[in-house]
């Protein structure tokens, strides 16, 4: 492989007792667009650090042109051209999006930074990626997809020979994406080697020419031509084995009232007339655009916003719920954000007081006091039962899988025994496995008794699951209807509701 | 956690014991009962400042405002017996009344205004401190009841009073925060506000209660001090804000919240105690003892940072 632009040989590398790597390589050709895949934990994140010159391999060198070259910083890598687009958002939010796209090397007039030039010079990139914003405009007040194309944008300002995207596309919408896509392979066509890191497989097929595929930190199959091989060969490659093939059984319970219902209602944060019934034994699922609205309104039927109009009913009784712990105590709702890490869980704390948590009042008992014990009883047959990976109860969440995190956060609400639950974006950043595992636990619950409200931006995940699905378009459901479970016409229905 | 929670101040302890012991050697009248008398007096009084900024560090919040309170407490009390006759239970009641409505003033504040709470306690702490100044006109008060001195002075046993009232209040800590369900929730807040607020728990009521507990315990280490003292003067609390951040940093709480281990914290007041007391007998500069505490609080927190970073729960490394 003379023609390798950059190149990993048997890359090992351990950390306090994981070996996170174990004699990995990859090899990115001149001008090839490379799918990095893997599940969490395959050893993803620590080939990308080992790359980026955030770690040093134990064993094993990385050689860009065939020079082996030895990372000791970030800064190094990116000097080497080497341009990155992380999965955590890096932009300084109080900056404007000119200001941050030239920070490595701010355009001076006087030893001044010169705003007009910076504007000028980011605004081709911008133009590039269709994205029509002002570059003077301070990225605080742009939307998630709008902040992940600026990133994008910067990494392209670069104009590095090698481009490394971890999960750049998990805010944008399928337009966002086709843009992406496009400037990618025109890239690629220029000679730029293209990694590509995401969990999308669908996009990785659309997309790349070459795959390495991660497995318990060794390789799975390394540098192989994608040409050939479908979704079910590369899912193969990930787990080991075959997938699942998942779709959720038809409902056969509606019951005349609805756990929750929203008739025409308002809110402080901008929906207009929404109307929507859960009920119990149901999945509602909820599609929409980033943007949309759709985990405002969970936020409002939660009481962490005003509504403003119409009537919230629960169980067919008009109800004001007051605020958040009014919506968990008095009305049985919960809530699984989004943000598990920012939102959802208690990192520094351990699994059974997250668990325990919304229910300390219930299980507490002489003078408001809890044991450990008493959370162990709530939280252990949750965690046993939700196949929660650990050795302990009294270990961290922060040092839990995004999968286990994941079903820390669902089984809270199990706890309270939340009889409306609403779930954003149940498996956002989770590996294949504990996704097919989160579904059915979903359906599980939803045919138990609750009624579930599903928030996702995974189109399929959606008609898998949902009875019936919403659409949200700028703060109002402009679609509901009865899910058919086959995806063309769910999906045809959808994209005909936000774009038609 | 809970293994963690256990050998958290497992290193502190042999600190302790080793360096009790050299300087036991080094210096024999160490050992004399009058030296552990004066160690066990700076104890009762420090661990419940440094509680009541812990109780505070715990969601994350800070209290500036904290010695201001306990000045202000200490001029009320006094002045109240001194000036109105108050007997010393009203005296004592009317001092924890005002700690109690100060601090809820610094939680409702913060509540309510949506400001930090370093900016809110520091204007409190001008306002209480202003007040004390006001009302005493910089003069101390001597009209102490007999009661309280003898609180101040005598020893039941071997022990002096003053631990008769620190160890009920370290014990009671450790439950709220341990065992209780609003101390839970506050720990659970420091740890992650945004997903507690979601859990149903409430913010309003969280910040206050911290608040005020810590005004509790400003008014009970103010009245303290005056027992101690035998005087009320207005620079009472002057010198608190070190050793309030320091003992709960060097026993290894979190200063962003979620994480306050009160015997930790205990034994970081003990080793505030050590240091005084032996600098006092080393004949060392007293002003030298601020400078050993700052020395001593960086040692911690890199301490702290060391042992985040082998647990792989510090702050992420951030790519620009």
């Amino acid at each position: 492989m003379s023609d390798a632009f950059v190149e990993v040989r048997g890359a090992s590398k351990a950390f306090v007792g994981v070996q996170a790597l174990d004699n990995v390589s990859l090899s990115v050709g001149r001008g090839q667009i490379h799918a990095l895949l893997g599940e969490n934990g395959a050893g993803k994140s620590t080939l990308i650090k080992i790359l980026t010159g955030v770690h040093r391999p134990d064993a094993g060198e990385v050689l860009l042109e065939g020079t082996p070259r030895h990372f000791r910083a970030p800064r190094e890598s990116i000097a080497a051209g080497i341009g990155v687009v992380h999965q955590e958002r890096n932009l300084i939010t109080r900056f404007s999006v000119a200001e941050n796209i030239t920070l490595e090397d701010p355009p001076t007039k006087f030893g001044l930074f010169d705003e007009a030039a910076a504007v000028v010079s980011t605004r081709k990139w911008l133009d590039l990626l269709h994205l029509d914003i002002d570059p003077r405009t301070i990225v605080s007040r742009l939307s998630v997809a709008q902040v992940q194309l600026v990133e994008i944008a910067k990494a392209l300002s670069l104009e590095s020979r090698f481009l490394l995207l971890d999960e750049p596309t998990s805010s944008l919408t399928p337009h966002e994406t086709g843009t992406l896509f496009e400037v990618l392979r025109r890239l690629a066509a220029d000679g730029v080697s293209i990694l590509f890191v995401s969990h999308k497989l669908e996009e990785v097929l659309s997309l790349c020419t070459h795959v390495t595929v991660l497995r318990d930190g060794r390789n799975a199959c390394e540098s192989q031509s994608l040409a050939g091989m479908t979704r079910a060969d590369i899912v193969r490659l990930m787990i080991g084995r075959e997938e699942a093939m998942f779709a959720a059984p038809a409902t056969s319970v509606r019951l005349a009232t609805p756990a929750l219902e929203l008739v025409s209602v308002a809110t402080s944060l901008g929906h207009r007339d929404v109307s929507l019934q859960a009920f119990h034994g149901e999945i509602f699922g909820l599609y929409g655009l980033i943007g949309a609205g759709r985990s405002e309104l969970a936020r409002a039927i939660m009481g962490a916003a005003k509504i403003t109009g119409g009537e919230l009913r629960i169980e067919g009784t008009p109800t004001r719920i007051r605020d958040v712990t009014d919506a968990v105590r008095r009305y049985g709702i919960g809530y699984v954000s989004e943000d598990r890490k920012g939102e959802g869980l208690i990192l520094a704390h351990d699994i059974a007081s997250n668990i325990a948590v919304t229910i300390w009042h219930r299980i507490s008992r002489f003078l408001g006091f809890v044991s450990d014990g008493m959370q162990d009883r709530v939280a252990a047959p949750l965690a046993r039962a939700l196949d929660v990976r650990t050795p302990s109860l009294a270990q961290r969440v922060g040092n839990l899988s995004g999968g286990n995190q994941q079903k820390v956060s669902v089984a809270k609400w199990l706890a309270a025994s939340s009889k409306i639950l609403i779930i954003d974006e149940p498996t956002v950043g989770i590996d294949v496995r504990s996704k097919a595992y989160l579904h059915d636990l979903i359906l599980r619950l939803s045919r138990d008794g609750a009624a579930v409200i599903v928030i996702s931006s995974d189109m399929p995940e959606l008609v898998a699951l949902a009875d019936r699905i919403g659409v949200m378009k700028d703060f109002r459901l402009v679609e509901t209807f009865d899910n058919s479970r086959n995806y063309g016409a769910s999906s045809a229905r959808i994209m005909q509701a936000i774009h038609g | 956690m809970r293994k963690f929670l256990r050998t958290d101040w497992l290193g502190l302890a042999v600190l302790i014991v080793l360096g009790g012991a050299a300087l036991g050697i080094a210096r024999p009248e160490f050992l004399t009962p009058y030296s552990i008398d004066v160690i066990l007096v700076g104890f009762s009084l420090t661990v419940v400042v440094a509680l009541g900024q812990g109780i505070i560090i715990a969601i994350g919040h800070m209290n500036l405002a904290l010695g201001a309170i306990g000045c202000l407490v200490a001029v009320a009390f006094g002045g109240s017996m001194q000036f109105w006759g108050f007997p010393t239970w009203a005296a004592v009641l009317f001092g924890l009344a005002i700690g109690l409505a100060c601090g809820f003033v610094n939680g409702w504040l913060t509540h309510k205004s949506g400001l930090t709470s370093f900016i809110v306690t520091l204007a409190t702490l001008s306002i209480f401190k202003g007040a004390s100044l006001g009302i005493t006109e910089a003069q101390s008060f001597d009209g102490i009841s007999d009661a309280v001195k003898a609180f101040g002075s005598d020893r039941w046993g071997p022990l002096p009073e003053t631990l008769l009232v620190a160890v009920p209040i370290v014990i009671a800590t450790w439950l709220f925060l341990g065992k209780m369900i609003p101390g839970r929730q506050m720990l659970a807040y420091g740890g992650n506000p945004a997903a507690a607020e979601l859990s149903g728990i409430s913010r309003g009521r969280i910040v206050i209660l911290a608040h005020t507990l810590s005004g509790l315990f400003a008014a009970i280490a103010g009245m303290m001090t005056v027992a101690r003292l035998q005087i009320a003067t207005p620079t009472i609390g002057d010198e608190w804000l070190i050793a309030s951040f320091a003992a709960p940093v060097i026993g290894g709480a979190v200063l962003s919240g979620g994480h306050l281990p009160v015997i930790g914290t205990c034994l970081g007041v003990l080793v505030i105690a050590l240091i005084n007391q032996a600098l006092v007998l080393l004949a060392v500069d007293p002003f030298y003892v601020q400078v050993l505490l700052g020395l001593l609080i960086l040692a911690a927190v890199g301490a702290n940072r060391l042992r985040e970073a082998r647990l792989g729960t510090g702050p992420k490394l951030r790519l620009s």
